[in-house]
């Protein structure tokens, strides 16, 4: 077998093997979503220094959420400059494909989509603000210098516009 | 070709060490210890002592409503007796809880909502046990109606009927088929007079309540149920409110606890608690995240709930105190919440022995490192104790304060 055969060989090998993986296979509809546990609060926050970075908590059991979900998707589209992350903070058991499906229909799938993945979520909420009780919706809007605005409930998309737009002029 | 078969394993073991890792994540987001219909599985425990002294629990557990009692406070308990014969998708929703009363002939009366759909549309079920535990009646809807219903509170009053309240939302639907707006959710209420066999038609107490709280239950005298919730006040303003029924089909006016100013389109996911002592004092704590205050509060009214007392805050406000529980004991009022410290959560206690007008410094009475239950508390007629389910430590009952 020549070299080339055998990379070729090992690289579909791979593939395959990485295919039939799929862990997601089962529920195929919607992005994959990241499991949001201990650590994983800093580790986005550090991800996105120095980005103006839209963060949103949500959950498929909260109503107003599927109301704002698909105006975020439209802002998502409307601000490339704007990164977005998405945190489904449902208290478990998560429903992982209803939460994709709800995020695909919004228009928010190639955002950056999380889910609450560790059964004490107290801690992982006192990790993200030790004074939210975890009610949902709920935007924290972090700009290139770390200053957070947090909004509780859902967000109006005039004042979301218009932070953006702060954030713009001060890049400038 | 031995080296690529060692290769190809090498490239299945790498694209399934994410697997692997994400299902002990999964295993490890759950509430629960473990799957099986166990007390010590149990992500949701309701106590009640009957009037032998045996304490009994409700509880979910692998998916399943089960009840276990103790004739030895809490330090063993019989085997469960599994309640659901069906696997229902129970309501998980941190507020929901499975109830429980015991009537003095020792029947038990349960009630507990399920989710009948995708869409998390809740249905209550209540079932009675006539022969002390042994065996349940098939779980039946408490209404005909087929819109959500959740947060089922059961009270058991003194001639022995059971009152039932929970929010509904029946009345959405007509609402926006004639095109008006419609908040929130209906407080609705029924009672039975045979033990929770069968309940009386359902009836409106309050239009546009919160949708997503628990709600407080307790009896001013009997035949007078008191129901405090949060309601939802002119502008969206999410506060809580108490209603005193004249009797069990009667309901009373909508009467404002506090003046919070909490306005928020968003599920709190965390209702109030009351308490009222022999002397007519109404005990209530509640959270809020309100303009004019936030935190976990309490406060006392002496008029029925015409007026309550200024509100007074609980716990350290940078510890996150959750969950506050009020119950009045025989040997005065105990309030217990949760507090996180990024590590651990501590259940606090305090103490009142002057109708709510004086309390004790809080205490830490327990603690776990894992999530939790809230902490509830039940009395058996001589001490108040502690009823709280953790994940790492299972279940606890501990009596609380001297008893003096």
């Amino acid at each position: 077998m020549s070299q080339i055969m055998k990379r070729l060989l090992l690289a579909l090998i791979i593939l395959i093997a990485c295919l039939g993986e799929a862990p997601i296979a089962e529920t195929p509809s919607g992005p994959a979503l990241k499991p949001f546990v201990r650590g994983s609060w800093q580790e986005m926050l550090r991800a996105h220094a120095g980005r103006p970075t839209l963060v949103h908590f949500w959950g498929v059991t909260c109503g107003p959420c599927k109301v704002e979900l698909p105006l975020l998707g439209q802002f998502m589209k409307d601000h490339s400059e704007v990164d977005v992350v998405m945190i489904s903070a449902d208290l478990v058991p998560n429903l992982d494909s209803a939460t994709r499906a709800m995020l695909q229909k919004a228009g928010l799938a190639s955002a950056e989509n999380w889910i609450f993945s560790d059964g004490f979520v107290e801690r992982l909420r006192f990790e993200i603000d030790p004074s939210w009780q975890g009610d949902i919706p709920r935007t924290l809007l972090i700009a290139p210098d770390g200053t957070v605005t947090t909004i509780e409930g859902s967000a109006e998309i005039p004042d979301l516009e218009k932070w953006s737009a702060q954030q713009k002029a001060a890049m400038r | 070709m031995l080296r690529m078969s060692l290769l190809a394993t090498l490239a299945f073991s790498l694209c399934h060490t994410p697997v692997q890792a994400q299902m002990s994540h999964h295993q490890h987001a759950s509430e629960a210890a473990c799957e099986e219909t166990t007390l010590r599985c149990a992500s949701k425990v309701a106590p009640a002592f009957a009037s032998d002294g045996t304490l009994w629990l409700a509880f979910m557990a692998g998916g399943h409503i089960s009840v276990a009692s103790s004739k030895d406070e809490g330090r063993s308990f019989s085997t469960p007796v599994q309640v659901t014969r069906e696997k229902f998708t129970l309501d998980w929703g941190p507020d929901a809880r499975p109830q429980i009363v015991i009537e003095k002939n020792g029947g038990i009366a349960l009630a507990f909502s399920r989710f009948r759909d995708k869409a998390f549309n809740g249905q209550v079920l209540t079932t009675r046990s006539a022969d002390g535990g042994q065996n349940f009646a098939e779980p039946q809807p408490i209404t005909p109606s087929n819109e959500s219903q959740r947060f089922v509170a059961l009270g058991l009053d003194a001639d022995g009927s059971v009152f039932a309240a929970w929010i509904d939302k029946r009345n959405r639907v007509p609402a926006l088929e004639e095109g008006k707006k419609y908040e929130g959710a209906g407080l609705f209420f029924a009672s039975s007079k045979d033990g929770g066999a069968t309940y009386s038609e359902t009836r409106l107490a309050a239009d546009n309540t919160c949708e997503c709280c628990r709600i407080g239950l307790a009896f001013a005298s009997p035949g007078r149920p008191v129901v405090v919730f949060r309601n939802i006040f002119e502008g969206g303003v999410r506060d809580h409110a108490v209603m005193t029924f004249a009797d069990p089909a009667t309901p009373g006016e909508v009467r404002r606890v506090s003046n919070d100013d909490w306005q928020i389109a968003a599920c709190p996911h965390h209702g109030p608690s009351l308490s009222i002592s022999a002397a007519g004092t109404y005990h209530a704590t509640w959270y809020t995240n309100g303009k004019a205050r936030k935190g976990l509060f309490y406060a006392r009214s002496q008029d029925e709930g015409h007026t309550f007392s200024d509100p007074i805050p609980l716990g350290r406000a940078d510890r996150n105190p959750t969950r506050p529980y009020v119950l009045v004991g025989p040997h005065g009022t105990t309030m217990v919440w949760k507090e996180f410290d990024g590590e651990k959560t501590a259940v606090n206690a305090m103490i009142s022995h002057d109708e709510g007008k004086s309390w004790s410094k809080p205490v830490a009475i327990a603690t776990t490192t894992d999530t939790s239950d809230h902490p509830l508390l039940v009395s058996n007629g001589q001490k108040t104790f502690l009823s709280w389910m953790t994940k790492a430590d299972g279940y606890r009952l501990l009596p609380i304060g001297d008893g003096s």
